[in-house]
């Protein structure tokens, strides 16, 4: 995966759009000196860094407003980990869902279906 | 034995679902017509309206029916269909479910979909709301059950229209820009014609429904495909309907990993999800995918595409959803899974 200018303009997107799904009020900027690190920063509440490395996967780390020392709160392997965790710090209260596949085939109303 | 075609009859208080139904009940195309009413309040009024016919009916008693819908309507489908085998009842080819006026018939649409009990025996077949012509529009302002109502229909039927004429009052064109896919008919008296509002394959498994969602009249403002993810939409009442685009095969687990995010995340904002999917596992053979919020039937795979275009198309009725979000989230996720399997070549 390039983490080229047009990388890096997806997942802002992606994390800006999780940002209002989950009702959150804030803003999600790419860290100037370093492309590959997204900051989100609420409006209320301590500020997230997000770090994508290509062996590692996307490391989560939340910086102390008083201190300023960054904590680590883990990593993940692919972005739908990485969403979960931003959820669930970010916005415990917001409603997840998980993918439920029915018991039930749609009708098959010719042969052409399997 | 074929699956029993299962329909929903959902609609606001008021907008005519029992007098709709009533008539249907004396077309003989639904002579076999099983009916599950559910009442609401201390009066079951409406029951006693459709008692009037020669349906077999069976009247849920524990109030709201999305509220008691994994226990009341899956046993009474499931006693339905056991009294039938057994020979007990009139072999009914058909079940035809009443909601309430309030409720919310995703949770109905669940239950139907995967309660093992009875998902074997039964298919769901089509979503049909009903409006007030008279007072829908208002309805639609106050209450939105009504519009949740109107955009997980797959058939409207605008009620009341010996009272006002919805085109002249533009509540056609709410629901058109509502729920654009779904075809709007009208009723006066309740009189409409059942013909084009049961079969038809409204949920089947050829992704005739699905190519309905395509056609041009009703997404117009679905852009032409350059070869990637796009969309387009129309907005209505909050709820947005796009078409989700991408000129090249999709993985499977990108797929899995997109559904899965949209179910966890968005699952109450996702209306309904329909698809034709090239995956890339199956060249040639186009997924059919359908969910009702995070609820999907499993996918069905077609042995050849059904027309000229091979994209993959998903089109979603949501609320809330910006579907350049969807667009991104797809092209973040098969990024992602495309470099996971070119390191996994080079290892």
């Amino acid at each position: 995966m390039r983490n080229d200018a047009v990388w890096n303009a997806r997942i802002s997107r992606v994390l800006w759009g999780a940002l209002e799904v989950w009702g959150v009020s804030g803003t999600v900027v790419p860290d100037p000196d370093d492309a590959n690190v997204f900051v989100i920063s609420p409006r209320t509440g301590p500020e997230l860094r997000v770090r994508r490395d290509a062996a590692a996967g996307w490391a989560v780390t939340l910086r102390d407003p008083a201190s300023g020392a960054e904590v680590g709160l883990g990593r993940h392997a692919g972005l739908a980990g990485l969403l979960r965790r931003l959820r669930d710090e970010l916005a415990p209260e917001a409603p997840a869902g998980r993918l439920v596949i029915g018991a039930q085939q749609m009708p098959d109303r010719d042969a052409g279906a399997r | 034995m074929a699956p029993v075609p299962v329909s929903v009859i959902t609609g606001f208080l008021g907008s005519g679902k029992t007098t709709l139904l009533a008539r249907l009940l004396r077309d003989p195309a639904l002579a076999r017509a099983a009916v599950i009413v559910n009442e609401f309040g201390a009066v079951g009024l409406d029951h006693l309206l459709v008692e009037a016919s020669d349906e077999e009916i069976v009247l849920l008693d524990s109030g709201c029916v999305c509220c008691s819908v994994r226990g009341d309507l899956v046993r009474t489908a499931g006693s339905l269909l056991a009294r039938r085998a057994a020979g007990t009842i009139a072999p009914f080819e058909r079940i035809v479910i009443e909601t309430t006026g309030l409720a919310d018939p995703a949770p109905i649409l669940h239950a139907l979909m995967t309660d093992p009990a009875i998902a074997d025996s039964l298919c769901l077949e089509s979503v049909i709301a009903t409006v007030d012509a008279a007072a829908g529009a208002a309805t639609l302002d106050a209450h939105p059950e009504s519009v949740k109502q109107a955009a997980i229909a797959d058939r409207i039927v605008v009620t009341k229209t010996d009272l006002s004429d919805p085109a002249a009052n533009g509540l056609l064109e709410r629901l058109r820009a509502l729920n654009p896919a779904a075809p709007r008919l009208t009723a006066a008296h309740g009189v409409v014609d059942s013909n084009r509002l049961f079969g038809g394959g409204m949920h089947d498994a050829q992704g005739a429904d699905v190519r309905r969602w395509l056609a041009a009249e009703a997404l117009p403002h679905d852009s032409a495909d350059h070869g990637h993810v796009h969309a387009g939409g129309r907005r209505g009442d909050g709820i947005t309907t796009f078409c989700v685009r991408r000129g090249t095969p999709l993985r499977a687990v990108t797929l899995t990993l997109f559904l899965q995010v949209l179910a966890e995340h968005c699952g109450a904002r996702l209306l309904r999800l329909k698809g034709l999917v090239d995956v890339l596992e199956r060249p040639g053979r186009p997924a059919v995918i359908h969910g009702v919020q995070h609820v999907f039937h499993p996918p069905t795979w077609l042995d050849a595409w059904p027309d000229a275009d091979r994209t993959t198309r998903m089109v979603v009725i949501a609320h809330g959803l910006d579907p350049l979000w969807l667009e991104a989230l797809l092209d973040a996720l098969d990024a992602e899974v495309a470099e996971r399997v070119s390191t996994a070549r080079e290892d």
